[in-house]
């Protein structure tokens, strides 16, 4: 039964004394990523090419249609991630992949791709938690980040806030009961007739308004807890919306914008404020799609300051999905000899543990 | 001329290993866990057992469909990421046509049934002759409702040879449209196999002679875009009014 139950971690050994190249692979919604990635630090090639165009037309990310689209992009892309690279697959130290949480048929093509390639090449094999990626995308601008600290990880689909004591020993502090933040802004836009993705459309829009137009509430739940909901304040919103319309009238949506985006970036800032008095920490990491919001930043940015505390954020193209942050979690995972055996499978709905 | 081939278009993870047509080495596994699960692990296993490696292999064959969306899809991933490593051509074949060698040599028509829910099969016609290499295709691969295709088999008024793995919940059905004019054959013969892939690749190879690039083959658009193109009809018929 040796074949079976072997893992990957074939030839670690024999290339320990050289370079560490991490090839990652990132395919869990709506974009096909690869990336190579060089002693944690040097990213040689990233290549991300996205489907938003088209899910346009369907409001939405299709599953069956983000898998089939992954399925016809992914070896092109990477091909052209070691190409642009100038690098072959004998290159490679190991290949990381994104094997939750996502869409589970997206996940699989890149998962049995991955494993197909590091078989081949010899590699040894890495499993990616997508959520904890988002958060190592800081560690690739930032080599010189100082642990303990504190990540607020925010996107479509999740709102955390995580203790990291060092690489890979983290503990979820707060989480979100209903919608990710990200979930309500994209759900708000929508309904104000922004389109999708919301997020930008909400940030964009919401320059021209006033932020203090709507007094929308801000739900913090039990004074001492660090979890988020935002289904209610989004609900908010709608009914505001709802009533103005039943009385004929019509409001300035950008005042709305603006108004339910400063409702959003309040009760994350102040959660995490909670959170670092109670932690103590010195560093705070900034991750997932809706790290990228401007007034997220900048309030985070002002209140961190007057604690000094140290506020670190991924550039814009690392806080998408992307193959680069999937490589920079593979890199410490390989220093820590983490790999995963050949029976990988996708775990659509992985979470933190 | 070494070759592997991949069959995960159905519940059966198909793995073999054949030089010029010729089997060598086959995994069969039809049980709960996930293609995912046991692809790379049955491959590094028949590697082994034959005592060949990755590196003398010449060419790299996978079923493309029609049959599961997502098997599909991780059939085609695996043995292009293998390709792309190893640098070696690749051959794309249809799991209807791969399942006509699994009634190589009968006189009855050769209907595969494959699993297309919604009260359908994806499946074709094919008729062996005598002294011929390849099977005939009367009927061109399609997805269609049960009713409809059996009730078109009737009329056909000829023996027919049932394979593929909508076969078990088929039979009753079957065997009430088409009597003694259907004939059904065991499981272990009627579910896809490695031995079935590795034929099917090897007359495709000789074909094309150099490799071809491999798609998915579906038959069926996503709902998502049968959906949306309904829509899309039905807007622009009520504009014309
Ligand atoms: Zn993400």
């Amino acid at each position: 039964m040796g074949g079976i139950a072997k893992g990957s971690e074939c030839d670690v050994m024999e290339k320990s004394n050289h370079e560490v190249i991490i090839l990652g692979i990132e395919t869990s919604c709506d974009e096909t990523s690869a990336a190579v990635l060089v002693n944690g630090t040097e990213l040689r090639s990233h290549v991300i090419s996205s489907q938003i165009m088209t899910h346009q037309k369907y409001g939405g990310v299709v599953p069956e249609i983000a898998s089939r689209e992954h399925s016809l992009h992914l070896q092109p892309v990477v091909q052209q991630a070691l190409d642009e690279a100038r690098m072959t697959f004998k290159d490679l130290s190991a290949i990381a992949v994104t094997y939750g949480p996502g869409l589970v048929g997206s996940l699989l093509v890149g998962v049995s791709g991955a494993k197909a390639m590091a078989y081949a090449a010899g590699v040894p094999l890495i499993g990616i938690n997508h959520l904890e990626a988002h958060i190592y995308a800081n560690f690739l601008p930032h080599q010189d980040i100082e642990f303990p600290l504190l990540a607020l990880l925010v996107s479509g689909g999740h709102t955390h806030l995580i203790f990291f004591e060092a690489h890979g020993q983290y503990k979820v502090l707060g989480r979100t009961r209903d919608d990710a933040a990200g979930e309500a802004l994209d759900k708000v836009a929508r309904t104000l007739g922004l389109g999708y993705p919301g997020g930008p459309q909400i940030q964009r829009i919401a320059q021209e308004g006033d932020a203090q137009a709507f007094k929308f509430p801000r739900a913090m739940l039990e004074p001492d807890s660090l979890d988020f909901s935002f289904s209610g304040m989004k609900s908010a919103v709608l009914n505001t919306l709802n009533s103005a319309r039943m009385r004929g009238e019509t409001l300035t949506v950008p005042d709305v914008a603006a108004s339910f985006q400063q409702a959003v970036v309040d009760v994350l800032v102040r959660k995490t404020m909670l959170a670092i008095k109670k932690t103590r920490v010195k560093t705070l990491l900034l991750a997932g799609g809706v790290a990228a919001n401007s007034l997220l930043r900048q309030t985070l940015s002002e209140t961190l300051g007057k604690e000094s505390v140290r506020l670190v954020y991924p550039p814009p193209i690392l806080c998408t999905d992307n193959g680069a942050m999937i490589a920079t979690a593979g890199y410490y995972h390989y220093l820590a000899g983490d790999f995963a055996p050949w029976t990988l499978n996708a775990v659509p709905g992985l979470s933190f543990t | 001329m070494k070759y592997l081939t991949i069959d995960t278009t159905t519940k059966v993870t198909a793995v073999a290993l054949a030089e010029d047509g010729r089997l060598v080495g086959e995994g069969f596994l039809h049980t709960t866990k996930t293609h995912s699960e046991r692809i790379i692990p049955m491959l590094d296993q028949l590697l082994t057992a034959t005592d060949w490696s990755l590196q003398e292999l010449d060419m790299i064959g996978v079923v493309r469909g029609p049959g599961s969306f997502t098997g599909i899809r991780i059939g085609i991933a695996t043995a292009q990421g293998l390709a792309q490593v190893l640098k070696l051509p690749m051959i794309g074949v249809v799991s209807l046509d791969t399942l006509a060698w699994a009634g190589l040599g009968r006189t009855e028509d050769i209907v595969p049934l494959l699993d297309a829910r919604k009260n359908e099969w994806y499946t074709a016609r094919y008729r062996w002759t005598r002294g011929e290499e390849k099977a005939e295709c009367l009927t061109p691969p399609q997805a269609l409702p049960k009713d409809q295709w059996l009730d078109q088999l009737r009329e056909l008024d000829r023996p027919i040879c049932f394979v593929g793995d909508a076969i078990a919940k088929a039979k009753g059905q079957i065997e009430e449209v088409l009597g003694e004019r259907a004939l059904i054959l065991p499981e272990y013969i009627n579910l896809p196999r490695g031995a079935y892939a590795v034929q099917a690749v090897w007359q495709r190879w000789q074909e094309t002679g150099v490799g071809e690039r491999v798609e998915p083959y579906y038959i069926r658009f996503s709902e998502a875009e049968v959906n949306w193109a309904k829509k899309e009809e039905a807007r622009r018929s009520e504009g014309h009014e």
